[in-house]
C-alpha cells in the first residue's frame, strides 16, 4: 500500500509541482474550449445580425399596387427593382444566380382581376417565386417575402372574397392554450443536459487522461526513468496501481473542470447562436444523483486509466503509444455519440455494453429514468473490467520483454 | 554477498534484430554459464569488451531480467524469488537507468529514500553525508534537466546510495564522466569498499580497472574467461599490465572458439 501511495504521489506531484504542466493539462484545453466556443457564438450572433440588417433586393414582376401596399404595411424592408419583361426577368434570374438579388416575385398579368373574377372551375392565378438557397440573404428573403408576406396577402384576398375567413378555418389548434406542454421541468432540464453531458463526460475523462497516461508509461520507458523505478523494492503491482489511481484523479479532475466550465457558459455560447437551448440546460440534481453519478465518474476513470496504461505498456515511446491508444479513444466517442441519438428507453442488454453503459447510465441519472439494477450492473461491469485490465497490467509490469526492452 | 552460479542469458531475436547480427541462429547467448562469487569489503570488476555480456550479468543481479538458467544469490536473496528484498539491498546504477527529469534532485532523493522506506530523518542524514561529498548542494534544488552531464550522474550515484545499502552494482560508473568527476566516483567506491560494502562494476576502461579492483573477472562472448587479483593474472600471462593480460587472455579464448 505504502508503494502505491508513493508513486500515486510522485505521478500527482510531476504535473502538480510544475506550473506549466498545470496550464497545459488543465487550463490550457478550457480556455481554448471557452475561447472557440465563444468566437463560434459570436461568428454566428455576427451571421443572424448581418441577415437581420441586410437589405434584399426583390425584382417585381406585374405585381398588383394591393401587394406593394401590403408589403408596405408589413414591417418588411427591401430594395424593390421592377421588370416588365422576359428579357428582364433572365437577366434578373441571372443575378439571383450570381447572388447580386435575392429574390424574384412574377405575377400574373392582370392578376388582381384574376382573383376578383374568378369563378369555380376557373383555373387559379399562379405567383411564381424565384430564390437562391445557395446564398443567406436570397433564404431568408425567399422566407421573409414568399413564405410570410404571400400567404398573408393571400389570407387578405381571401378575406375580401368570403367576407369572414374564419368560416373556413373550421378550427384552431391551441390558439389560446398557454398550458399546452406539461412535463417535469426537472426531468425536462435533465434531459435536455443529457442529450450532451454524457457524452462529452465520457470523453473529456478519456481525452484528459490520453496524454499523460502515455507519458506515465510509455515516455517513463522511453526516458529511462522506469528502470530506475523497476530496481528499486516497489511491488510492480504497486508501480501499476499507483499510475494507474494518479492518472484516475489527473483525467477526473480534467473532466470535472470541462464538465463544470461547460455547465456555466453553455447557455452563453447557445445564446450567442441564438438557438434555444442555453435556457434547457439547468441542472438541478438531488444529492442521491450527485453520488450516482460521482460513482460512475470514478469507475469509468479508473477503467479508462486501466486501459490507456494498459496500452502504454506494450509502447516504447509516447508516439507509439498515442498510436495504440486512437482506436479505443475513436471507439469510445463512437459508443458515447451513439447514446445521444436514442428515442427508445435502453433495455438491461444495453447496459451491458461497455462505456456505451456509462454513458447511458450517466443519461439515466441526469433525466432520472435509471433503475437501480441497471446502475448497479454498469457499475459492476466497469470495476471488474478495469480490475481485469489491471491484473494484465501487473502481468505486463512483471514482463522482462515488455519493461526491459 | 553475490554468487552466481552458473549464469546464462538467452535473447530470442526479432528478424530485424538477426539481420542486423548477420545471423540466422535466432538466439544469442548474452551470458553462457557464467559463475562467480563476490564478497563484502571488495571491488569486483567485470571486465570485458562491448556486448561480452558484462550489463546483461548485472542486470541479472539487479533483477531487471531474468536468467535463463542459472541462480543469483544476493545476501542469500535468491534473485527470482525474493526480488524485492535483492533490490532493497543493492544501489543498482547504469547509464540506461535516468532519474526523471522534472524533477529536482531533493525531491527524487527523497522519493527514493521514502521507497526504500526510510524516515524524513534518516534521508536528511544521508543527504548531508552523500550531497557535499559530491558537491550536489549547490544544484539540489535544480531541476535534472537543467543539470549537465556530470551533475546529473553524480546525483544518479546519490540516489542510487540513498538508503546506504551493502551492495552496489555500477555499470560503466564513470562512463562520460570528466576525469575529476570521474575520480571523484572511483575514491567514493574505494571509500565504501573500505567501510566493508561490496562493489561489483563492469567496466571495459582497463586503467580503471586496474587501479580500482581488487578482483577482476574478464568475460568474452558472455564466458568467463579468467579471474583473479590483478597480480595473480599478472603472473599467469606475463604481462606487465592488466591491458597486456586482457589481450592475452583474448588470444587464448579466439583459439579455443576456433
Amino acid at each position: 500500500m505504502d508503494g502505491i501511495k508513493q508513486i500515486f504521489g510522485k505521478e500527482l506531484a510531476r504535473i502538480f509541482r510544475d506550473k506549466k504542466m498545470i496550464f497545459s493539462t488543465f487550463i490550457l484545453p478550457v480556455v481554448l474550449m471557452v475561447g472557440l466556443m465563444t468566437l463560434v457564438g459570436n461568428l454566428a450572433q455576427g451571421m443572424m445580425k448581418d441577415l437581420e440588417d441586410h437589405e434584399p433586393v426583390v425584382y417585381m414582376m406585374d405585381a398588383p399596387a394591393s401587394f406593394t401596399s401590403f408589403l408596405e404595411m408589413s414591417e418588411i424592408t427591401y430594395k424593390e427593382k421592377v421588370i416588365t419583361d422576359e428579357a428582364q426577368l433572365k437577366k434578373a434570374k441571372a443575378e439571383i444566380k450570381s447572388g447580386k438579388a435575392d429574390l424574384i416575385v412574377e405575377f400574373p398579368v392582370d392578376f388582381e382581376k384574376a382573383v376578383a373574377d374568378y369563378q369555380v372551375g376557373d383555373n387559379l392565378p399562379q405567383v411564381k417565386t424565384y430564390y437562391n438557397p445557395s446564398e443567406e440573404y436570397s433564404g431568408v428573403a425567399y422566407d421573409q417575402i414568399s413564405n410570410q408576406a404571400l400567404e398573408g396577402y393571400r389570407q387578405a384576398l381571401l378575406a375580401d372574397r368570403v367576407g369572414d375567413v374564419s368560416t373556413l378555418t373550421v378550427f384552431t389548434v391551441n390558439s389560446d392554450n398557454d398550458e399546452a406542454i406539461i412535463q417535469d421541468e426537472e426531468k425536462a432540464s435533465g434531459k435536455a443536459a443529457g442529450m450532451m453531458l454524457p457524452y462529452f463526460i465520457t470523453l473529456l475523462l478519456f481525452a484528459g487522461a490520453m496524454s499523460i497516461g502515455t507519458d506515465m508509461v510509455a515516455g517513463e520507458k522511453e526516458r529511462g526513468t522506469m528502470a530506475s523505478l523497476l530496481v528499486s523494492p516497489l511491488k510492480r503491482s504497486s508501480i501499476a496501481l499507483g499510475k494507474v489511481f494518479a492518472l484516475m484523479v489527473i483525467s477526473g479532475i480534467s473532466a470535472l473542470i470541462y464538465v463544470v466550465t461547460m455547465v456555466f457558459f453553455m447557455p452563453n455560447f447557445t445564446g450567442a447562436a441564438g438557438g434555444d437551448m442555453g435556457s434547457a440546460i439547468k441542472l438541478s440534481l438531488s444529492p442521491g444523483q450527485i453520488g450516482m453519478l460521482v460513482a460512475l465518474m470514478i469507475t469509468l476513470s479508473f477503467l479508462y486509466a486501466s486501459l490507456i496504461v494498459f496500452v502504454s505498456v506494450f509502447a516504447k515511446s509516447v508516439k507509439e503509444a498515442s498510436s495504440y491508444v486512437m482506436p479505443a479513444y475513436i471507439l469510445i466517442l463512437v459508443l458515447g455519440m451513439m447514446t445521444m441519438f436514442t428515442t427508445k428507453a435502453p433495455g438491461m442488454e444495453s447496459f451491458m455494453i461497455p462505456v456505451y453503459n456509462n454513458t447511458l447510465a450517466i443519461q439515466g441519472v441526469l433525466s432520472s429514468t435509471i433503475t437501480m439494477p441497471q446502475f448497479l450492473l454498469t457499475l459492476g461491469e466497469t470495476i471488474v473490467i478495469g480490475a481485469v485490465f489491471q491484473f494484465l497490467i501487473v502481468k505486463a509490469f512483471n514482463s522482462e520483454k515488455l519493461m526491459s526492452a | 554477498m553475490i554468487e552466481i552460479k552458473d549464469l546464462t542469458k538467452i535473447y530470442k531475436l526479432n528478424k530485424r534484430q538477426m539481420a542486423e547480427a548477420k545471423t540466422k541462429d535466432p538466439y544469442k547467448r548474452a551470458v553462457d554459464g557464467l559463475s562467480l562469487t563476490a564478497k563484502e569489503g571488495e571491488i569486483y570488476g567485470l571486465l570485458g569488451p562491448n556486448g561480452a555480456g558484462k550489463t546483461t550479468t548485472l542486470r541479472c543481479i539487479a533483477t531487471l531480467i531474468k536468467p535463463t538458467q542459472g541462480e543469483i544469490y544476493v545476501n542469500g536473496h535468491e534473485v527470482q524469488k525474493e526480488s524485492e528484498k535483492v533490490r532493497d539491498s543493492i544501489g543498482f546504477l547504469t547509464s540506461d537507468i535516468k532519474l526523471d527529469e522534472q524533477f529536482d534532485v531533493n525531491y527524487m532523493f527523497d522519493f527514493f529514500g521514502r521507497v526504500h522506506k526510510m524516515s524524513k530523518s534518516e534521508i536528511e542524514n544521508r543527504k548531508a553525508v552523500l550531497f557535499p561529498y559530491f558537491g550536489i548542494d549547490e544544484f539540489a534544488s535544480k531541476r535534472i534537466k537543467e543539470l549537465s552531464t556530470g551533475m546529473k550522474q553524480k546525483a544518479a550515484i546519490a540516489v542510487s546510495l540513498v538508503h546506504d545499502p551493502d551492495i552496489i552494482i555500477f555499470d560503466e560508473p564513470t562512463n562520460g564522466l570528466d576525469i575529476i568527476t570521474a575520480r571523484g566516483v572511483t575514491d567514493y567506491l574505494r571509500k565504501l569498499r573500505d567501510e566493508g560494502k561490496l562493489i561489483i562494476m563492469s567496466t571495459h576502461i582497463m586503467s580503471e580497472a586496474q587501479k580500482l579492483c581488487d578482483r577482476i573477472g574478464m568475460i568474452i562472448n558472455g564466458k568467463k574467461i579468467a579471474e583473479g587479483t590483478l597480480a595473480e593474472l599478472l603472473a599467469v600471462t606475463g604481462a606487465k599490465d592488466l591491458e597486456d593480460a586482457f589481450f592475452e587472455y583474448y588470444k587464448q579464448a579466439e583459439e579455443v572458439e576456433a
